[in-house]
């Protein structure tokens, strides 16, 4: 900012140079004409920047409008100084060359400082994200709670967070309940439960509890760090479609070249040196190369920064242009479309068994079992509020289930353990579970059938919406899965995709990538560490719940930092959106410049018009570019439509 | 505490043509990613020679972060100078 501030300091300064040596050169002020043109120098002269930057680009073999005003103020102020005292600093009906150059160079100038300022708020996303790192931490040494700089916090060290402060470390909390805002990294303004044992992460809020946390990322290593550099290389790398930008700009300077001599030549034998001169300049001014090489850049800049907000990191500007084709969406079922843990959603009894006894027995068989199946009823025994007591003594046997005593009473868990005692009336129950996708466990009490506890994974709660969000931008969408057919079938008519595939080994999910690729550009949807291969597969890899897990955002194209599955049409659209502005900004400023160039050359424009034109076209790019920022995810009801 | 002041030339590894206002963002950038990095103190870029240079100090980071950070931004890095300053 500190710059931006010189620079505008720069330019009032040089206009109210310019500005003096124009009044003075009608008063009649002793030595008027001379305090006049020396006025007008130091104003020119105060244009510094735009001849540094022309001169010392032309040392790099690059072609900027400076380079060009450079020239054409030069031969402005020789002009202004060697011809007749008539057109040198203006009289009553004409602006002189002096006073022109001075002008010319007031308005380049202007242009630089306003396109500097805009490209510094083109970094407003990641300067927001810089700004959600805390300096401090609140930690306890020496028994003491004390308030210290970031960079001494050690690992493994207790940080207190209290309501309202920002996380200041990635970590595990040990102590104490609260909500905590992490739309820093996820983009989800929801705040979500964190208690014992949750991670969480720097530069989130946390809301209304305290909390202790052990340290276990600080500084660059946080995830909050990575994202932030990720941004930054990601807007570092370029759209494909700025080498066709980029060929327009390598021949600009030997067309330029031709056209600013034949314009002078012709001019000078058809209408003499005076219209030869001015019409010259003009064509030198009116250039605007400048409108072409930003409109890109800027663009991707704004494009990768407005995703970042909404928890989006796309990671470079190739990937904005695959999105922006993607017509077919293909998603991972477990861990994706759904939770990804089994649940208990339903519990069948037989007899006089209530649920609850169902379950009470089948959690204490299952107590001291890893598999996900008994930890869904473990975990329903919790929410049911039961104490489970220990089983005396019991045996796990893989694939088949749970065979455990309990006092006296004998209970048996799985299908495959009481194949002779189940019942018909248990058995088509089971059957008919098991069709809807559904794991049905039977447990049996002393040899006799109690109750039947369905465990199903969910889906999540916005796969629906995600799905028709894409239906609503004309993306096709599929699901593959590992997971046998039958469960495949229920989760795909749940969430709606156009079509789906079960049984896959993740090779097999490779080969579905490819198959689907047949004359569509795909993006694949996945946990970015087990599908990594059918995400490297696919034109696009999105990676979820990418927050925490560096391999996941490391290997994708485009990571969704948290769960939800929506802001996978809204990356699409980001994209569309990002690449009509970049392809329109581009033939926008190509015309443009064709014909500016055609009045300069005919001298239909005068110097100082040529340049405002040629600083406006350059700015109205750049802000159009700098929109993109701005861009809002559009209500479902819209997408729909 | 030893401060370390180091010169590179940097070249966007896939520049062609025309760049100077594109350039302006990509030294921001830079210039913003450099001075983030803990233990480096001052940074400056000129946006047209590409030439950076920053202050460091040598306890809390390497010379080799500084550069590895520059080339993950898209960069070639070329040594031009390197000295203890304090």
């Amino acid at each position: 900012m500190r710059e931006l501030t010189k620079g505008v300091i720069q330019v009032a300064l040089l206009g109210i140079f310019a500005l003096a040596g124009a009044l003075i050169s009608g008063s009649q002020v002793a030595y008027a004409h001379e305090v006049s043109i020396a006025l007008t120098l130091i104003a020119v002269a105060l244009g510094y920047r735009i001849y540094l930057h022309g001169i010392r680009s032309l040392r790099h073999g690059n072609v900027t409008a400076q380079l060009f005003a450079t020239i054409a103020i030069f031969i402005s102020v020789v002009a202004g100084l060697v011809l007749p005292q008539a057109s040198a600093t203006g009289t009553a009906e004409a602006v002189g060359y002096l006073t022109a150059s001075a002008i010319v160079a007031f308005i380049i100038l202007a242009g630089m400082t306003l396109e500097d300022y805009i490209i510094h708020r083109t970094r407003g996303a990641l300067e927001a994200l810089i700004k959600m790192s805390p300096s401090t931490a609140h930690i306890h040494r020496n028994g003491a709670e004390v308030e210290i700089p970031i960079d001494e916090v050690k690992l493994g060290e207790i940080v207190l967070v209290k309501p309202g402060d920002k996380i200041p470390v990635d970590g595990t909390v040990i102590s104490g309940h609260s909500t905590v805002n992490q739309a820093t990294i996820t983009g989800e303004s929801i705040p979500v439960e964190k208690t014992v044992g949750d991670r969480t992460f720097a530069g989130t809020l946390n809301e209304n509890g305290a909390l202790e946390i052990k340290v276990e990322k600080i500084g660059e290593e946080t995830t909050l760090a990575h994202i932030i550099q990720l941004v930054e290389e990601a807007q570092e790398k370029k759209a494909p479609i700025q080498n066709v930008a980029d060929r327009f700009t390598t021949y600009f300077l030997p067309i330029m070249a031709v056209l600013a001599f034949s314009v002078f030549a012709v001019s000078y034998f058809a209408l003499g040196f005076d219209v030869a001169l001015a019409r010259t300049v003009t064509v030198l001014l009116v250039a605007c190369p400048c409108a072409l090489s930003i409109a890109v850049p800027v663009a991707v800049a704004g494009t990768i920064g407005n995703a970042s907000m909404n928890g989006i990191i796309i990671k470079g500007g190739t990937h904005i242009e695959k999105l922006k084709d993607v017509k077919m969406v293909a998603f991972d079922k477990t861990g994706t479309l759904t939770v990804g843990e089994p649940k208990v959603v339903e519990i069948k009894t037989f007899g006089n068994y209530s649920e609850e006894d169902t379950i009470k027995y089948a959690a204490i068989a299952e107590k001291f079992s890893e598999h996900p199946l008994s930890k869904a009823i473990i975990a329903k025994a919790g929410e049911m509020g039961m104490k489970i007591p220990d089983p005396t003594d019991f045996k796990t046997i893989p694939g088949h289930g749970v065979d455990a005593h309990y006092g006296n009473k004998h209970i048996l868990i799985g299908r495959k353990m009481m194949e002779t005692e189940i019942s018909k009336e248990a058995s088509q129950l089971m059957s008919m579970i098991e069709t809807e996708g559904k794991t049905a466990i039977p447990v049996a009490l002393d040899k006799n059938v109690i109750g039947v506890v369905v465990v199903a994974d969910t889906v999540r709660e916005n796969s629906l919406e995600a799905i028709q969000r894409l239906k609503g931008i004309g993306v096709k969408t599929a699901m593959i899965t590992g997971d046998n057919m039958r469960t495949a079938k229920s989760i795909a008519e749940q969430v709606g995709v156009d079509e789906y595939q079960a049984e896959l080994l993740p090779e097999d999910k490779v080969a579905a990538i490819g198959e689907l690729k047949k004359g569509n550009v795909v993006a694949m949807v996945g946990d970015g560490v087990n599908d990594a291969p059918a995400l490297a597969n696919s034109d696009v890899g999105f990676a979820m719940g990418a927050a925490g897990s560096d391999v996941a955002v490391e290997t994708a194209d485009v990571a969704l930092l948290g769960d939800d599955l929506t802001k996978v049409e809204y990356a699409i659209s980001l994209s569309r959106r990002a690449f009509s502005t970049m392809k329109g900004n581009i033939i926008y400023a190509f015309v443009w410049n064709v014909i500016a160039l055609s009045l300069a050359a005919f001298g239909i424009l005068n110097p100082v018009l040529a340049v405002v034109l040629a600083e406006a076209g350059c700015i109205s790019v750049v802000v159009n570019s700098a929109l993109l920022l701005l861009n809002k995810p559009k209500p479902l009801a819209i997408a729909v439509a | 505490m030893t401060v370390e002041k180091i010169v590179l030339n940097t070249a966007k590894i896939d520049c062609t043509g025309c760049k100077t206002c594109a350039s302006d963002l990509a030294a921001e950038n830079l210039r913003h990613a450099l001075a983030r990095l803990t233990g480096v103190s001052k940074v400056q870029v000129d946006e047209i020679t590409s030439k950076v240079s920053v202050e460091y100090d040598t306890q809390k980071i390497s010379f080799s972060k500084i550069t590895e950070r520059i080339e993950k931004l898209g960069y070639k890095v070329e040594i031009v100078s390197r000295e203890e300053i304090q």
